[in-house]
């Protein structure tokens, strides 16, 4: 069951989505035994996810869940390699903006914190928008509220996604977010 | 599409069409999904650290500590008990996820509760934080 038809302007969590895929077997990995193949196909489909890590469009894939279908394998004429249609479901969680998450606080600077939040490290508070929540430097660095509720590495937060973007280079996503607001800072 | 380029998209594991269909998990169903798979992989491989991804295990480590649930007989009730009302998925896995203390904290957490008119009714929103929190109390 989807919501609405517009994914962008929900607040996602984690999706289990149905995708379809290519997977390129070599000719050595083709012997006659159907199930060697079936392996050598599932093996190679988790190494390309797992190194793909993430995509701007899906965000970060966790795990697959399921494999649905292996197509025809059509031959690559120039190097002999077979490639096999695959569709499967996979686990995915992709930051929206306005969504509330939870995280970890990883450092602290003058002029903000870092956050982390399960696959997604990097995530950028600033100090302007740290609520009532003050810089307090030191040997161990912290943001302080008056009522002595303290942030420090360590910490669990609730914060307000405010914006995102996909950096192609280090294929992840760099976060901006918030604690002002009800309900959000240290939990 | 040439052959060449063909070749390129399968070489990047370009994904073919969008979502076709998907579905909202909350943090502890993830967590389940996930043990699960770290099981199987433990089971089936004599080094299953190699074979899960980073995205994978910071995932894990991630649902297991901000998971609210942890049997699974509970993930299924609070499933069921958050299915009762006219929520779209996320909303109900936002809630799952947070569990809101108050009514306030919920429509803080979840605005279109109130905005898109899910739950009216702030004695049933009530109802819906007292059953799970019930559901945690008999854990």
């Amino acid at each position: 069951m989807v919501d609405g038809h517009n994914f962008k302007s929900s607040k996602m969590v984690f999706l289990e989505a149905e995708m379809n895929s290519n997977v390129l077997i070599s000719p050595d990995q083709l012997t006659p035994q159907g199930l060697l193949l079936q392996k050598a196909i599932i093996t190679r489909l988790l190494e390309d996810i797992a190194n793909k890590k993430a995509s701007k469009e899906h965000g970060y894939f966790i795990a697959i869940t399921s494999l649905k279908s292996i197509g025809d394998g059509r031959v690559r004429t120039l190097t002999g390699d077979v490639l096999f249609p695959v569709s499967f479901s996979c686990l995915t969680q992709k930051p929206t903006k306005g969504e509330v998450l939870t995280g970890t606080v990883e450092r602290i600077l003058k002029h903000g914190l870092f956050v982390k939040s399960g696959p997604i490290e990097d995530i950028f508070i600033s100090e302007k928008m740290t609520g009532d929540y003050k810089y307090v430097p030191g040997e161990s660095p912290m943001f302080l509220s008056e009522k002595h509720s303290k942030l420090e590495k360590g910490v669990s937060v609730r914060f307000k996604v405010v914006g995102f973007r996909w950096m192609e280079a280090d294929r992840q996503f760099q976060l901006l977010a918030t604690l002002a607001g009800d309900f959000l800072g240290p939990i | 599409m040439s052959a060449g380029e063909e070749e390129e998209n399968a070489a990047e594991l370009k994904i073919g069409d969008e979502f076709l269909r998907a579905k909202c998990l909350m943090n502890c169903e993830v967590a389940i999904i996930l043990e699960h798979k770290y099981e199987q992989l433990q089971q089936m491989s004599d080094d299953p650290a190699n074979q899960v991804s980073q995205v994978f295990e910071k995932s894990l480590q991630y649902v297991k500590r901000f998971s609210r649930y942890k049997n699974p007989d509970a993930v299924r009730q609070v499933r069921e008990v958050l299915s009762r009302y006219q929520l779209a998925e996320f909303e109900l896995c936002v809630l799952g996820n947070l569990c809101p203390e108050t009514v306030e904290e919920a429509i803080a957490m979840v605005p279109s509760i109130k905005t898109k008119g899910r739950i009216d009714d702030d004695e049933q929103i009530e109802k819906m934080l007292h059953d799970l929190s019930l559901i945690k109390k008999f854990e």
